[in-house]
């Protein structure tokens, strides 16, 4: 706390005033004392770690949260179970990172897991080992206060430590927020830059595929 | 040309498959794009955990290619994973040399790939394609594919190493 105060004197410049009117230092005026605090709520307190086995039952929860902002919550079929099976095994088919925020600044409901980030290595024929973030989302309420950055920059330090010279990704092209959160980070957008559509085959279509329907 | 195999690549074949990189990525009008060495191939893809997986289509000796090849086809893949629906199969690059097209191999290559998805549970194969090479849409769309850029709005996007760099370090 002592540190804000000082941080919270330089930046409004009145340290170099106080001598001048007289004020010892800690005795601010009213509105210097709503900063501070406002300040505080502003940069919460969180952490970010590697997801747990535990962890999964959140995680189905803010997936389904951020299935349901894309509006696609009938097409979800993978489970807790299915998590917890599929990315704690000896070779993972993903890894996770956790938000978590104290006890005090638990979520309305309860939650202090607040936030989640999904990823696995992948590969560019071009650049080589390259990471993949499947999925990346914060609790509306936990929202403005760096959790998205600070997961998305702890996607990036695991990638470069795997030996990952890129970072993909995909959005929704409606999904404006996003968007411009991803274009500040130095991200391009390699559908509208270079062409490149995503496609699919799935399903029956991929039962007649490996029949060899054409 | 019914005399190709298909097989699992192995570690003498990563010269092939740089060589193919190379000429997928020059069709692509990218080949100044392609950085990667045959030793990260080999490390990547033939170590402990691999990063991918390869097939190859070759041919005999007596109808290799006018350079002398006959390792003419390959397509390299991954596992990835969706959160909604599971495990997936993820095509990066599927390419056969142009001399060896129209006999059935990509075909041939892209039922392996499918079956390979099938075998190992996953819901869907997905790759990505240009959207000016119409042939090769085409040719995925007559086997059931179906383009999500167009159809559900997702746009790929990238950050290279030096954004990565930089947003690794970003203090909170």
């Amino acid at each position: 706390m002592f540190n804000r105060w000082e941080d919270l004197c330089n930046v409004i410049s009145l340290r170099p005033l106080l001598p001048a009117v007289g004020l010892p230092t800690p005795v601010l005026p009213t509105w210097c004392l709503i900063l501070y605090f406002l300040d505080i709520f502003h940069n919460m307190d969180f952490s970010i770690r590697p997801a747990t086995l535990e962890d999964c039952k959140d995680i189905a929860r803010m997936l389904l949260e951020l299935a349901e902002y894309e509006k696609v919550l009938d097409q979800i079929k993978v489970t807790q179970k299915d998590l917890e099976q599929d990315g704690f095994i000896k070779n993972p088919f993903f890894h996770g990172i956790v938000a978590e925020v104290p006890e005090e600044h638990r979520s309305k409901e309860g939650h202090t897991k607040v936030g989640y980030a999904l990823y696995f290595y992948s590969y560019s024929s071009w650049k080589g080992r390259a990471v993949y973030m499947e999925d990346l989302y914060v609790m509306p309420e936990f929202r403005g206060k760096g959790i998205g950055k600070a997961l998305m920059s702890k996607v990036a330090q695991l990638g470069l430590a795997a030996g990952c010279s890129l970072l993909n990704f995909s959005v929704l092209d409606w999904n404006k927020p996003s968007l411009d959160f991803y274009l500040s980070q130095g991200c391009s957008d390699i559908t509208a830059d270079m062409g490149y559509h995503c496609m699919r085959c799935e399903g029956d279509e991929l039962e007649k595929l490996a029949q060899g329907g054409t | 040309m019914s005399n190709f195999i298909l097989r699992k690549a192995e570690p003498k074949d990563v010269s092939d498959i740089l060589r193919l990189i190379k000429e997928l990525a020059k069709f692509e009008e990218m080949e100044e794009q392609v950085v990667l060495t045959e030793k990260e191939l080999l490390e990547d893809g033939f170590g402990d955990h691999p990063f991918y997986h390869c097939v190859v289509a070759e041919v005999p000796q007596e109808k290799q290619s006018s350079d002398g090849y006959t390792v003419i086809g390959f397509a390299m893949y991954y596992f990835t994973y969706d959160p909604w629906i599971g495990k997936l199969l993820y095509l990066e690059d599927f390419y056969v040399m142009e001399q060896f097209r129209g006999y059935g191999i990509g075909s041939d290559i892209l039922k392996l790939l499918s079956e390979t998805a099938v075998k190992t549970r996953c819901s869907s194969m997905h790759f990505i394609v240009a959207e000016w090479n119409k042939t090769s849409i085409e040719f995925y769309k007559r086997r059931g594919a179906s383009d999500l850029s167009d159809e559900e709005g997702w746009r790929l996007y990238a950050i290279e190493k030096e954004d990565l760099l930089k947003i690794s370090a970003k203090k909170r």
